[in-house]
Formats: C-alpha cells, structure tokens, sequence
C-alpha cells in the first residue's frame, strides 16, 4: 500500500435546518472548504468519491445531480452509500483509491440534508428499512400492541436500547455513566463550531433531569438529527509533502460486517446473535485495521479516537471492542475523566455523534475529526497532549457495519 | 475561488413526492411454517446442519456456514430473559400509531409500565423480541426463567404469541 | 502489492422478470456458483463489494440484510451505490492497495419490484425537472435519440438493424431475458411506440438478474487459477447533469476510454481488441458508443452497422451476447457484460463464442443518457 494522506478537511456548521442552502449548496459548501484547506484548486483532483443516504432526501443517486456543485462532471466519480456507516465507506473508499495507486488526488464529500424530509429524524428513510418486514409481519397478524412497544422503545434507538441494557448488565455500569457520557459529548461540541447541539458546561444533572424514553435511554442521551456535509481530500505521498505541513497519513482500515440485527432480520427471521453489544464485526475491523498500521498494544500506542456514538452506552461499548479499555472496564475510566480532552485517552473530543449526526456524513467527520487533531487544526477541541496515532470510527447499518480507520503523523512503512 | 455567488438568508422551499407505497416484496414462505406451529402452541425453529445453529423463528441463510438452513426444529416455550428494557408509566397521548391511541384501543393501561424484552427459548441460539407480561418491574432480573403466553384464541397468526411470563407468579 | 489484477471466477443468474425468488435467494444461489467456479472456499474471501441502490431495492441500505447470503458474515465488506462495474474498480484498488488478495463483486437488481424507469425519474433535478414531471429516462433518451439522428443522419432502421443484431444473439444466450429467434426489422419497427422515436424492442426489458466475479491478485490468481482474466485497463468518468452536457456525444464514455486504453497500452482498439461487450439501454446509444469508444468516427457510427462490422461474425463484434437489449438487471447489467467478456476469453461462451477472442472490452453506465461510465480491458494473458 503506497503511502498516502488526508492534506485538507472541510465541514459546514451543523443544525436542524440548515434553510440558507439546498443539499447542493451544502455539499459544496463542504467541497469548498476542504479544497481551500488543502491549498487545491478543482482541476488538480483526479477522482471524487461521494456517499450520503438518498432515502432521506428523497433524491436518487444525488449526485447524478449535485456532481457539478462538487466537481464531479469531467472526473471519474464513485458513489458508496452503506447505513450509517456511509461517511467512513466514503473516506475509506477515497483512502483505497490513492493508496491503490490509481488516482493521485481525491476529494471525498459525504453529507445529509434530514431536514429535506417531512418526517422529522429521518424517519421516512428508516422507515424505509423497516418497511418490507413491517408489512410482511402484519400481513400474518402483527398485534397493534407489539407495532406499540416496538415505537415505545422508539424507532432509532430500537437495538440500541437492548445492546446498552446487556452493557449496563455485564459490567456494572450505571445510568449515571450514560448522563455523564451525554454530558461530556455537549460539553465538547461548544468548543466546535460546526456542531449541532452546544451546551457549555452541560452537567450530568441537566441531562438526568430529561424524560425518560424506555430504561436506559433518556431523551437527553439520543442523538440529533443535522443538516450537514463533510469533506476530505486526499493525497499521494508526494502531493502530501509538497502542500501540507502536517499530513494525517494512513495507516490502516477494515470495515468487517457482522449479522443484521434489528431485533428480527429480513421476513422476521431470527438473528443468531444474543448480545449485540458484542460487536464481533467491530474487534475484527479494530484487529486488521491495527495489524496493517503495526499497532501491537492499542492501549499504549493509540492517542485518541474518534467513536460514531449516537448513543452513549456505544461510546463506552466500542471503546472497549476497539481495545482502549479491557472488558467491562470503559466506564470506570471515564469517570476518572481519562476520556476528557485533557485526559489520558480522549474520546470524541469534537462532540461525536451524539452531538451532531448528519447521517450519511457522520462517519466521514469522526475520520475528519482525528485528522485535524493530528494536523494540529482543531482549533479549540484539540487536545493539548501530542497525537501520534488516532482512530476514527464509524458504526452503522443495523449494528452490523463497522469502519475502523487509523491515522498517524508519520507515514507507515 | 468562491463559486457560491449570492447567499439568501432563507431559500425556497418546493415540495416533492417519491411513491414509496408501490414497492413489492418477495418474502419466503418460512414465516408461515412459523405461524401454523404457533396455532398449536409449538414455536418452529430452522435448524444448520453447518454449524447446529436453531434459529426462532426460521431463516433462509446459514451466513456462517453460507448454506441453507432446510431443517426445522421445534424448540420449548420456555425459556430465559436475556435482555428487558422499560418504559416509563403509559400516559394517554403518549402513544399513538396511525392515529389510534394505545390506551383507548384498550392495548395498554394508563400507568402500566411496558417491558420489552428478549427472551431466548430451551432449545434455540437466537433471541425472540416480545412482551414480559405480567411481572413487576422491580423483580425482573435478566436470566430470569419464563415462560410463552399464548392467546386465548390460537388463529395461526403472529398474535398467537402474545409474550412470556415469569415462572414464578410476580405482582 | 499487487501489480495486476485478474478475473479467477464469475457467475450470472438466468435473467428475467420475476425471477419469483427473494433478492437473498438469488444472490445467494449465483454467489455460491461463483464461489465453485473460481475453485476456491468462502473462508479465502477477503473483502466483498456489492453494488445495488435504495430506491430499486426498495430499502434505506440496501444491502444490510445480503451480508449472509452474498458471503460477508465477518468478512470486510462495502458497497457501490452504482453499477457493477464500480464496484469491480472498487474491488480492483482494494487489491492493488494490497489490503487482501481475493475480493468478490456482486451487483443485482431486482426489477420486478418497483419500475426502474420510475426511479430513474427520482434522479433528476428536485428543484426544476421533477416539478415539470415531463422527463424520465426513456424520454430523455428519445430527445437525445432525435438530436443524434438528425445531426447526423441517422435513421430509425439504422436502430432497427442495432436491436436485430442484439437480439438476435441473446437468442443464443441460454442467460438473456428477451430471446427472439426470430426477430426482424419489420417486428422492430412495429413494436409498440414509448416516446418517439424509441419502440419497445429499441428499449432495454425491465429484468430481474445478479452477477458476480470474482478477483485475485497477481501471485494468488496465477497459484491458483487456471485460466485467469487479466483486467488490462480500467477508466471511470461522469458526464456533468442532463440539462449541462453534449448530448451529441457521448464525452464521460470517450475520457473513460481514454483512460482505460492508456492504462492497457491500446492505441487501434479495432485492431487491438477482438470484440466489445458494452451496455447500451437503447438502440441509438450502440451508435453513440462506437463513436466514443473511437471504432468509428464522430457522427458514423451508423457505418458500422450498415456495414455490418459488429454482427456477431463480423470484423469486430459487439455484444454478442445480446447485450443490454437482451436482458437489463440495471445494477448487474455493466458486470454481466463483464461476465460474458470473460467467457468469451475462457472460450465458454457456449452458442455465441467468437472465435479466437483473445482480448475485450466491457462497459457499464449508470445515469438518464448513459451520465456515468466505466470501461474495462480485459486479457488473456
């Protein structure tokens, strides 16, 4: 694999409607951005690779459309959309396509406009995964009361709920962990200027004090829904030192994908997975990422990572599968405040997702995100300690896609 | 370098549609094998002659062993608590789906608390998504023993199965 | 790192509509028939990509319940919201990076469940185009259709001689959804009209399909391949939207080809390639083609058909496997033109096997007027 790094990242401000834009002005917005931190003009890329969730906006294949706001027409372009995970799929995807040795010069953008959608959080979208089971289901004589319990537990957080209930049981973890989590995640976002949800000084109290949804989650503990985009450029070793003072280089990625788990999977099959906070596809991904980037002892070696948590029990569930912490052991750790900005092993220092989830973009900014910290551009997130290796992660699909990308400040081999 | 000229403080808004309604699905008949076994109380499982896994209720696809499951097994209806969640007390208003409210369709009571659960029956690998009925919320334990809860009319539908209870009477 | 990568195993299903099975019953059948033909097991997978989009399937992440069925239960694995053919680009830098050394390509689509031509409506403009609702891909394609025959004298016998030749070489292909034996200019011509000029049997049929191949590099293909199928060149390219390009010509087709003929040392390709399987949704894009694909100058592409140079036992044939008028899988159909370049190569194309075919071209397109494009070489040696 032949070196390669991230010279320049672009973000738009984030926010439930973001009415100044169209979805067009926004991706380019983002486009715009990274190139102007790269030091790039349009004619000096070679490819674009371009992802966001096309059910959410109700455009097919966008990009079709909104190439000519990102520099697509004339260039060879790719579009990658997989889940929640699109964003990472998208980065990894422009990360492939330099290191193959293909293509010198690569802008990837990923965005999502939600408030394009008339149902409110995406839910004409996600709907839409649910939907051929749901009909399927009712057609052999679903109850009304079970279709309840189900939007009881709420549509998003589905899955997510149990995964953090089977957490909270195995490792003595608390609810009181999840509020500092959430907390923690607001705290940090008003230090970034493209989140969504500010809240300087947020306490764990203010969010213990939010409705309950269904035990463990609180409303104060889901993630929003955003309108925003997100992009990087990348570059081949040569371009990398010629523009940029501090690249982020590669040094590893997986995306290993494990059994579709939305509490029934297609035609309401069972799913053979008991614990979905087991993440088998995440310690996989986490494993071939770690043995491509010679990380022996992530502990030690690994500075900080990026987590996509709308949830904040999965900020503390993947910092262990990534190997961060032993088993059962993440919440204690974060509650010595290891995992702040000025701790030990920071986590999500940019706000993370439960901050601000522009779906289809979500991934791409946790990769975005351990960049600018390792190029030192994080402006008032950036973590005092020096970055020498970070990770950023991406979680999507229905808990089963994962994308685990490493970054160094030093070029591998 | 700017190519976005003139930025307005707000945009216009046009509507669009997109017929999501007339899409069609295949699905496999393996669902009706499940739902005739419920009409007599059996829960129906696919068994992989790959990896012995028994699936409830029963899959296509081994992705394991990538083989198909053609062996059905029937597993026991009782079973363990393998995960619950709960809701705060229902509340009229709270939910509603396709207009119609939980509590006046008489499905919930005002202040009941729900809780959903997995429970993964003797026999099965994989974990059922229903209802813990008739339990008190503050004696639930998760590797609680349980048993299924079956309507009192059996029509061979999904209905059939309308939770589990804990095998020791609770509240 | 590899420095070439080759084609060890593909598969097709028997395209159709309704195919009367389930999206995971049919990737899974040809998955596990690709997985024979490259003589290799699941467990040496190394990473899948699967192409397929939402708004065909009928799913928000479409292919997050084919992990199980298409082979990447705890396997790396992404997806290509396009054709096919990007997938396999994709699956190719994956191993040229070298990441893994096998790698599957899947692409379906499953036809039956919502028309894709309604969909291809969904691609256009939301702002301008959707709320006028006159345009879709058929009638974009009929406007682009009556551009080129009257710029360049193009006749609708002249589509009609494209859909005879197509058709009547998936006749031959026990694979192929429309089969007509006997098929004529006269049926051609009578068949009923969608936008004019464009007749049924000028338009590509609605299909249910999937393909698959299966990817080596370089050291693993040649341990354990017989006869691998080397990827020579591979060029991508998108066209700016509908409304902002030349639709005279088709110009993303022409850089991509560029690209791929640099990339594979090809500077006659009438000369240097034995035939050409490319995807053409409607008869006056075989036209377009020739012309990008440089077998024949701006504006005569007709020449060639006239002069019946791309017959199946003509001087250059092109698709004769009947091409995208045979059968349309929309995700599949760029990598089943891959799929039948390859047996032609391994000379297991069965009725239609050119003789001596040594070295071909695939293409695959996506977007109203053929927006995206990406053109593969593939060799024997």
């Amino acid at each position: 694999m032949r070196n390669t790094a991230i010279i320049g990242c672009g973000q738009t401000k984030h926010s439930s409607r973001r009415r100044d834009v169209n979805v067009a002005e926004l991706a380019a917005e983002a486009a715009e951005a990274a190139l102007l931190d790269a030091g790039l003009s349009l004619k000096e890329v070679d490819a674009i690779v371009s992802g966001n969730m096309q059910g959410f906006g109700g455009v097919a294949q966008p990009e079709l459309w909104l190439g000519d706001w990102i520099g697509a027409p004339g260039k060879p372009a790719i579009r990658i959309a997989t889940g929640g995970t699109t964003g990472g799929s998208v980065g990894q995807g422009a990360l492939y396509t330099v290191a193959s040795g293909m293509y010198d010069v690569v802008l990837a953008v990923a965005w999502e406009k939600h408030s394009d959608s008339k149902e409110a959080g995406a839910t004409t979208g996600l709907s839409h995964v649910a939907m051929a089971n749901l009909f399927h289901a009712v057609n052999y004589g679903l109850s009304f009361k079970a279709l309840i319990a189900t939007i009881a537990v709420g549509a998003a957080a589905g899955v997510a709920s149990y995964q953090a209930r089977f957490y909270l049981h195995r490792s003595g973890c608390g609810i009181e962990h999840l509020d500092m989590v959430a907390a923690k995640a607001r705290r940090n976002a008003a230090k970034n200027p493209y989140a969504h949800l500010q809240w300087p000084n947020c306490q764990p109290e203010d969010i213990a004090k939010t409705e309950m949804v269904a035990y463990p989650f609180r409303y104060g503990h889901i993630c929003p829904a955003s309108d925003g985009a997100s992009a990087i450029v990348v570059a081949e070793e040569k371009t990398a030192k010629r523009l940029c003072k501090k690249p982020a280089w590669l040094l590893g990625l997986a995306s290993y994908s494990d059994e579709e788990n939305q509490l029934q999977s297609e035609s309401y099959g069972g799913v053979g997975v008991i614990d979905p906070s087991e993440q088998m596809g995440c310690r996989l991904s986490a494993k071939k990422a770690y043995s491509m980037a010679g990380i022996i002892d992530p502990q030690k070696e690994i500075d900080l990572a990026e987590i996509y948590q709308p949830f904040p029990s999965q900020e503390l569930i993947f910092s262990e599968r990534l190997g961060l912490f032993d088993d059962g052991a993440a919440w204690r750790h974060m509650e010595k405040g290891e995992t702040d900005i000025n701790g030990r092993m920071p986590i999500s220092v940019s706000g993370g997702v439960n901050a601000t989830n522009a779906i289809g973009s979500s991934a791409l900014q946790r990769i975005l995100e351990a960049a600018l910290q390792i190029m030192g551009k994080a402006g008032e997130h950036q973590v005092p300690k020096k970055v020498k290796k970070a990770i950023a992660h991406g979680w999507g699909g229905l808990t089963n896609y994962v994308t685990v990308t490493v970054l160094g400040d030093s070029p591998g081999s | 370098m700017s190519y976005i000229k003139d930025v307005r403080p707000e945009t216009m808004m046009v509507e669009g549609n997109w017929a999501v309604g007339y899409y069609r699905y295949k699905a496999p008949r393996l669902l009706e094998e499940f739902v005739s076994g419920l009409k007599d109380k059996k829960l129906v499982g696919s068994l992989c002659l790959g990896c012995g896994k028994v699936i409830v209720p029963p899959r296509n696809i081994c992705g394991r062993c990538h083989r198909r499951m053609e062996e059905r097994r029937v597993v026991s209806d009782w079973g363990t608590i393998t995960c619950f969640v709960y809701t705060p007390p229902v509340k009229r208003g709270k939910y509603v789906l396709f207009g119609l409210d939980a509590v006046e369709q008489g499905v919930f009571k005002e202040g009941e608390i729900v809780i959903p659960c997995f429970a993964r029956f003797d026999g099965s690998d994989s974990n059922v998504a229903t209802l813990l009925l008739n339990a008190d919320v503050n004696k639930v334990q998760i590797g609680m023993r349980v048993k299924a809860v079956w309507a009192k009319e059996l029509k061979g539908q999904l209905s059939d199965l309308e939770g589990v209870e804990p095998l020791e009477k609770q509240g | 790192m590899a420095k070439r990568v080759a084609i060890i195993g593909y598969a097709q299903s028997h395209h159709q509509y309704d195919l009367q099975k389930t999206r995971e019953d049919m990737v899974f059948d040809v998955v596990r028939e690709a997985i024979k033909n490259a003589g290799i097991m699941r467990e040496d997978l190394g990473t899948v990509i699967t192409a397929s989009t939402d708004f065909l399937d009928g799913r928000t992440i479409s292919n997050v319940f084919l992990s199980m069925a298409v082979g990447a239960y705890l396997k790396d694995e992404s997806k290509v919201e396009e054709d096919g053919t990007n997938a396999l680009q994709y699956a190719m830098m994956k191993l040229l990076a070298g990441a893994y050394d096998v790698a599957l390509v899947e692409a379906h689509t499953v036809g039956w469940q919502f028309n894709p031509h309604q969909v291809s409506a969904y691609t256009l403009d939301p702002l301008v185009d959707r709320q006028l609702g006159l345009l879709n891909d058929i009638s974009a394609a009929a406007l682009q259709a009556r551009m080129y025959m009257e710029k360049y004298g193009v006749s609708e016998d002249h589509l009609a001689a494209v859909s005879v030749k197509n058709l009547s070489n998936a006749a031959l292909n026990e694979f192929a959804h429309r089969r007509m034996k006997d098929v004529s200019a006269k049926k051609v011509l009578n068949s009923k009209m969608y936008y004019e000029p464009l007749r049924e049997l000028m338009i590509s049929p609605i299909s249910d399909g999937c393909a698959v191949v299966i990817l080596a590099g370089e050291d693993k293909a040649k341990k354990i391949c017989q006869k691998p199928v080397w990827i020579e060149g591979v060029g991508n390219c998108q066209d700016g939207y509908l409304r902002d390009r030349n639709l005279f010509g088709l110009d993303s087709l022409k850089k991509a080809a560029a690209a791929a003929y640099k990339m594979a040392g090809i500077k006659q390709p009438l000369k240097q390639l034995d035939l050409a399987e490319v995807t053409e949704r409607y008869a006056h894009e075989e036209l377009m083609i020739y012309e990008a694909l440089g077998l024949a100058d701006k504006g005569k592409g007709k020449t060639l058909i006239e002069k019946g140079v791309t017959r199946r036992n003509g001087k250059f044939p092109v698709n004769p496997s009947g091409g995208a008028l045979g059968a349309d899988p929309v995700c599949a159909t760029g990598l089943v033109r891959v799929v039948e370049a390859v047996r032609q190569i391994r000379r297991e194309a069965g009725k239609h096997q050119v003789r001596g075919a040594k070295r071909a071209l695939a293409h695959g397109q996506f977007g109203i007027c053929a927006q995206k494009n990406t053109v593969l070489i593939l060799g024997g040696e």
